[in-house]
């Protein structure tokens, strides 16, 4: 009896989704309203059932005393790879970037790999959320796709990729055509120097990169027109109709019900890609702008959200100011621009508060900052009613800390993901601790 | 009757056929000697390939070919300092040194190696400076001239009478040969001097990699060269050090094994070294001085900077400054990518180099690197001269001051008795792309140069410079 | 008035070395003074005085740095930067001929933004590609000056040496990705690597040998034929001879502890392990033979042998009794390697001063420069940072960098000098313009 007890004391996430926690004495920060110090929270099957000054814990419900602890909701990476991709060099690990122009019937969520190494080592620094996409410009494979597929919006922590789920398809991601390519994709990371000098190197734009964009944009047009011809087809239940997956999966981006998520980095090729959806009538959001100085007004009067690459970033060349990818966030925000952010591989999740750091130093407010990684995303990926906020109703996804999250000397003292206690461990952790007991 | 005949010959004539008068006067011409002052009308008298007076009052002998220069000026024959004409297929020289940038902060740099240009046909790959790569420095090109070769013909057009010519493949591409471009049977007839310097290459390391890519073997990286090629002269050393003691006395002595590469280092009385950029210029000087061998640097599109001035001053160096001025790339209109302030700037000022070597007293000479038409060399002097460079000077830097750097001032450079008759008669200055070339006289033999080619046709492959900037 | 590129940037650039005083900063020295509210005083290039009252020498410039943090220059152990025509001579697995300090490319401007992170002082490294890599050196960031100019003057000059995936990928033709070698250069396995060092050294140990006999007979005042100089060798014998620093690539810690007693064997010391992402597994043995250790915080994941990685790999070293410092090896994050050494406290429980060492004293230990830089200590280069906030957090920036008493980096000037750029910039491409029409004037349809 005593051993079981011991036993359950030690078991990882001692509370499942069922289960009832009160949270108390807590300071909270819940980003859409002014901090509140001193109340408790109660958590049950995975929400936030109530916040208050006196909640008196229910029977069977665990207590849980932060005194002195903040409370903040979970901070969202906008733009990942998370259980798509194990190790970037390994091509059996990644699941990213398939084979084919328009692949918009894809869906990243199924792909997701539950027990990736890369979900432990997010999550425990404050990282609840994430946008999985099905390719981030093909690193993994075959690269140049149009359409992608569909990126999902999941917690980051989860038995199976369908208890994870939030959204499965929060986006339909479109590569869009630019004569730099991605260009304006920040240098630096990725991999250390020491391998990408292992690498082939990217291939330059040709001279002839203006005609390939307009065949591009040209091949882009007939696949809408005729989406919309079996959107219309469908609707008439003509005779002989036969179903086709890749236009089934368009229909809720033609409906507007879906945005495409769109890669467009320069000030021209967001400008032509917010005419091109205006044309097209559908719902975009513009991921990694560079330009945003340039681009900010007209994504402002066209009230339309951006995702914006990593902060630590190198400047697009030699001539550009050096803090040019530390005042993106800065210079949305002063655009009245609606973002979030998104660090666009594994490898920099974990830092994504920093970089948002990074951001406040460089100009943007500090409550702009938490923003957007919190409420920003959740609102943009149509979650807003869900997560990004600690409000009664909402996904109990919340961090308990010593401090501002954004700080790297905070520390995560407890976290919760749908309402359960996560164990602040992974594969990192228990590494450490193995190895500090060695003599 | 005599003129209205030769003017008759000369219409008819209009080749690569030379004529061989035995003896010519250009009669009345306006005589730009380049050594003395300028003669405002007077004769210049050729015989037996040598010129055999000139003056203003000077005698024409009675068996002259007789020239009316009324309205034409004589200037001596131009040479080209740095050149592959003759040499059949070889690229025109560049001197493309370095290579990207480093910093592999800036994006979009390709990181795989551009096969460099000066690359030696594929030999095996080479696992190290043992394996001597990339080098032919035995190779003389007195030996590789092919008689043929219809370069001679265009650039004698621009009013090229001699050039340096290299064998440019490899790192060690081999020693150049001073040419004088006739047209003729034998390659040998064009040979002034047939060893005029070794033509050292640094190829173009590869973004960051070099890597184990490309297949080629050792160097695959600018330091790679500059490792192989200070090994080589280490080795240079060594071997002459060991080669003597053995001819003093070779009892219960190794037998040196002989290495062809070394002793065509050891044979070249000069190397010519590539450095465009500021960094390369100061790179190549400390390099040059390291070697211990007399050199040239060769390319020097920086010239134009205080630093780089100072820098050749300090030194007393030897420039050979390329005329393939740097210019802006072919883009799509509305491209929004500028070109880096770096390249604006360079484009901006590298033509008034010249007139800052000038001016601060170092020795150089220009060259025309590859604008083998008439008109595009023509074209990149005027800039030059447009960018304070005065005629005279930009007329020395093309005669008598590579004649200097070289060692043949004696022969060829310049307007004197005794010299060689390599001339250029022209109506109007010979840097106005307006100005056409009547006739050149190379050793003596009268050319008269076909039609040239449109403007703007570029003659001759391009050079294979790294591009405007020249920093990718 | 000459408007060049330089010229722009100098005249907004460095002032030239003065008297200057920083005051109530708060000091964090890395030294024995610690941290503290006050000031310190910089005059011919070094710190001539630290203490929270100090004298203001006449005509001092003063530098009001209220509410401002005041650090040693940073310190990179391991970047690629400021290097031209490629780092890797990969070509060979051993490439000890080659030297960085032949390529330094000073107008890189990755020197310009390491600076304007903090980083006064870079390691520059040969890359990975094969077991036995080039000779490196570490720069100054002197932005502006020559390459001659960038070099740390003093320093040990070192030797990049790599094990694991790189060297064994670059030699296998069916390895890595596309970098397919038409000819396959040993070794493909670890196995390879440490017998390519072995085999090196053998032959170093005979040059070596030839060469002592030889100053031996010199020094007798006999007149021998010189052996011949072999410069891949030569690398070596200065390693022997401690003349040269073994900055060693690795991963695994099966590998780490396979150099260390390589060069038990042979008789020499690895000066750092570099990346040594598992170096926590076998700290022990790392401590033992007095390398020092240079990693990342917490990258990882990027191939199978960074799977291991974690980021408490540089606190456990160091409580292990390493001299631990984390680089960048890449031209981004060497922007921000004060919020990479934030991590340790972050991970591992570092304090304050010992993170902030990770990037300043421990890498000058590291590189043997710690007499004249690493920390704000009477007599050291007076090479400084100041930050507007906490500097082991992301939300500090950096106000201004000092190299040698000379303010090198200046937020200020470079908000002024990003402006005259711009404007340069437009001059010169609407004077490219208007020369460009008037030498091909627009054809005129035919009248």
């Amino acid at each position: 009896m005593k051993i079981l007890g011991i036993l359950m004391a030690s078991a990882v996430a001692a509370f499942a989704a069922g289960d009832v926690v009160l949270i108390q004495n807590a300071d909270v920060y819940p980003i859409n309203s002014a901090p509140i110090k001193g109340i408790s929270l109660l958590i049950q099957d995975g929400k936030i059932l109530d916040m208050g000054a006196k909640i008196v814990a229910p029977k069977g419900a665990m207590v849980l005393d932060v005194k002195g602890l903040r409370v903040y909701p979970g901070m969202i990476d906008s733009a990942t790879d998370l259980g798509l991709e194990e190790i970037e060099s390994i091509r059996e690990s990644v699941d990213t970037g398939e084979i084919g122009d328009f692949m918009p019937q894809l869906r990243a969520l199924s792909a997701v790999n539950p027990d990736s190494e890369h979900f432990g080592v997010v999550r425990v620094n404050g990282i609840t959320g994430a946008v999985t996409f099905p390719s981030l410009g093909g690193r993994g494979g075959t690269g140049g796709q149009l359409i992608s597929g569909q990126a999902a919006l999941l917690h980051t922590d989860g038995w199976t990729w369908e208890e994870m789920e939030i959204n499965r398809s929060v986006a339909m991601c479109l590569n869009f055509p630019s004569a730099g390519g991605r260009g304006g994709r920040g240098g630096g990371g990725g991999m250390p120097a020491d391998m990408q000098d292992m690498l082939p190197g990217a291939v330059g734009a040709a001279g002839n990169a203006q005609r390939a964009v307009l065949d591009q944009i040209a091949k882009l047009n007939t696949f809408f027109d005729d989406a919309r011809k079996y959107q219309k087809a469908k609707a008439a239940h003509l005779p002989g109709f036969h179903p086709d997956l890749k236009f089934d999966a368009m229909i809720p981006v033609l409906e507007g019900k879906m945005p495409l998520a769109v890669s467009a980095a320069r000030a021209n090729t967001i400008h032509d890609a917010i005419a091109w959806a205006e044309k097209q009538n559908v719902k975009i959001v513009i991921l990694q702008p560079r330009e945003i100085a340039k681009a900010g007004p007209e994504l402002k009067a066209k009230n339309i959200p951006v995702i914006l690459g990593r902060v630590l970033a190198l400047p697009d060349n030699e001539d550009a100011e050096y803090d040019q990818a530390f005042t993106q966030p800065f210079e949305a925000y002063k655009a009245g621009v609606k973002f979030a952010l998104g660090t666009f591989t594994n490898e920099f999740v974990r830092d994504l508060p920093y970089q948002a750091a990074t951001a406040v130093a460089y100009g943007l407010p500090h409550d702009e900052a938490l923003k957007a990684l919190t409420i920003n995303p959740a609102e943009i990926w149509g979650a807003g009613d869900k997560l990004g906020s600690v409000e009664k109703g909402k996904y109990a996804d919340l961090l308990i800390t010593d401090g501002d999250p954004m700080d790297v000397r905070t520390q995560i003292r407890h976290l919760f993901i749908n309402g359960k206690e996560i164990t602040l461990s992974n594969k990192q952790v228990r590494l450490y601790e193995r190895y500090s007991g060695r003599q | 009757m005599k003129k209205l005949l030769l003017s008759a010959f000369l219409v008819l004539c209009a080749s690569a056929v030379a004529e061989v008068p035995s003896t010519v006067a250009i009669r009345n011409a306006k005589i730009v000697t380049v050594s003395g002052a300028v003669i405002a009308k007077g004769t210049v008298i050729i015989r037996g390939g040598l010129i055999d007076a000139v003056g203003e009052n000077v005698a024409v002998p009675a068996d002259a070919w007789v020239v009316d220069g009324e309205g034409m000026t004589v200037y001596p024959g131009l040479i080209d300092g740095l050149s592959t004409v003759g040499i059949a297929g070889a690229a025109p020289a560049a001197a493309a040194a370095g290579g990207g940038r480093g910093g592999r902060g800036t994006p979009a740099t390709p990181a795989t190696p551009t096969a460099p240009a000066a690359q030696a046909a594929p030999a095996e790959r080479s696992w190290g400076p043992e394996d001597r790569p990339q080098t032919t420095s035995w190779l003389l090109a007195a030996d590789e001239i092919q008689a043929g070769d219809r370069r001679v013909e265009t650039v004698r057009g621009a009013g090229f009478t001699t050039a340096v010519t290299f064998p440019t493949r490899g790192i060690f591409g081999g020693q150049g040969s001073i040419i004088d471009l006739v047209s003729g049977e034998k390659a040998a007839e064009m040979i002034l001097v047939p060893a005029a310097g070794q033509y050292i290459a640094m190829g173009r390391g590869g973004g960051f990699g070099g890597g184990g890519g490309g297949g080629g073997g050792f160097p695959s990286s600018l330091m790679g060269i500059i490792a192989y090629v200070r090994q080589v002269y280490l080795d240079a050393d060594h071997y002459r050090l060991v080669k003597e003691a053995y001819a003093k006395d070779p009892r219960g002595m190794q037998r040196p094994e002989y290495d062809r590469a070394l002793e065509g280092v050891l044979a070249s009385k000069r190397i010519l070294l590539p450095a465009n950029r500021l960094v390369e210029i100061d790179r190549m000087l400390r390099f040059g001085a390291e070697l211990k061998q007399p050199m040239i640097l060769y390319g020097a599109r920086d010239a134009y900077l205080p630093e780089a001035a100072d820098l050749l001053k300090k030194a007393n160096a030897t420039v050979l400054l390329s005329l393939k001025w740097p210019t802006a790339p072919v883009r799509s209109p509305d491209a929004e990518d500028t070109d880096t302030l770096r390249m604006l700037e360079q484009r901006d000022k590298a033509p008034t180099a010249p007139a800052v070597l000038q001016k601060a007293g170092i020795k150089y000479a220009l060259y025309a690197d590859g604008l083998d038409a008439p008109r595009d060399f023509q074209r990149a002097v005027k800039k030059a001269i447009d960018n304070g460079l005065s005629r005279e000077d930009a007329l020395r830097a093309l005669t008598l001051s590579p004649a200097e750097i070289y060692g043949v001032a004696d022969r060829v450079g310049s307007i004197e008795k005794g010299k060689i008759a390599n001339l250029v008669l022209t109506k109007g200055d010979i840097f106005d792309d307006r100005t056409t070339v009547v006739m050149v006289f190379v050793d003596g033999k009268k050319y008269t140069p076909a039609e040239t080619a449109a403007p703007g046709g570029r003659g001759g492959a391009s050079t294979d410079d790294p591009g405007p900037g020249g920093n990718r | 008035m000459k408007k060049t590129l330089l010229a722009v940037l100098v005249t907004l650039g460095p002032l030239c070395a003065e008297t200057i005083v920083i005051q109530n900063a708060t000091v964090m020295t890395v030294g024995s003074k610690g941290t503290f509210k006050g000031s310190v005083v910089v005059k011919d290039g070094k710190i001539a005085e630290v203490g929270e009252k100090v004298m203001v020498p006449a005509g001092a410039t003063v530098i009001d740095a209220g509410g401002q943090y005041l650090i040693p220059g940073i310190i990179d152990c391991h970047s690629h930067i400021a290097g031209d025509g490629g780092i890797n001579e990969g070509s060979v697995s051993v490439s000890s001929m080659v030297n960085i300090r032949d390529i330094i490319n000073p107008d890189d401007i990755a020197i310009y933004r390491a600076l304007a992170g903090g980083v006064t002082t870079a390691n520059i490294l040969h890359g990975s590609a094969n077991a036995i890599g080039g000779m490196t050196l570490p720069l100054k960031m002197r932005w502006g000056k020559s390459a001659q100019e960038m070099i740390f003057a003093g320093a040990t000059p070192g030797i990049k040496f790599a094990l694991g995936e790189n060297p064994k990928r670059s030699g296998n033709p069916q390895g890595g990705r596309g970098t397919a070698v038409p000819v396959a250069r040993y070794p493909a396995t670890r196995m390879g690597v440490e017998d390519v060092i072995r085999e090196a050294f053998n032959d170093a140990k005979g040059y070596k040998a030839e060469w002592d006999a030889y100053d031996a007979l010199v020094a007798r005042g006999e007149h021998p034929l010189a052996p011949r100089v072999d410069l891949k060798l030569q690398a070596l014998k200065e390693v022997l001879e401690n003349k040269r620093y073994v900055h060693v690539h690795c991963y695994r810690a099966d590998e780490i502890l396979m150099m260390i007693r390589v060069a038990d064997d042979v008789g020499f010391k690895v000066r750092t392990f570099q990346h040594v992402l598992e170096g926590y597994k076998v700290a022990k043995e790392i401590a033992a033979h007095g390398a020092g250790a240079s990693t990342f915080s917490d990258w990882w994941a990027y191939k199978i042998e960074a799977i291991d990685a974690i980021p408490f790999n540089a606190t456990l070293m160091m409580k292990k009794g390493i001299v631990v410092s984390l680089n960048s090896d890449d031209a981004e994050l060497m922007r921000h390697l004060n919020t990479e050494a934030g991590k340790a406290m972050k991970y591992g429980g570092a304090t304050e001063t010992e993170a902030l060492a990770m990037v300043t004293l421990n890498p000058a230990k590291q590189l043997g420069i710690d007499k004249t830089v690493g920390s704000i200590e009477v007599g050291k280069d007076a090479d400084l940072v100041l930050y507007d906030g906490f500097p082991l957090s992301d939300f500090a920036k950096v106000q201004k960098v000092l190299i040698d008493g000379t303010v090198y980096f200046d937020r200020d000037k470079e908000l002024v000098a990003q402006a005259a750029k711009e404007a340069e910039k437009k001059r010169l491409i609407d004077k490219e313009k208007a020369s460009q029409q008037r030498t091909q004037p627009v054809r005129r349809p035919n009248q």
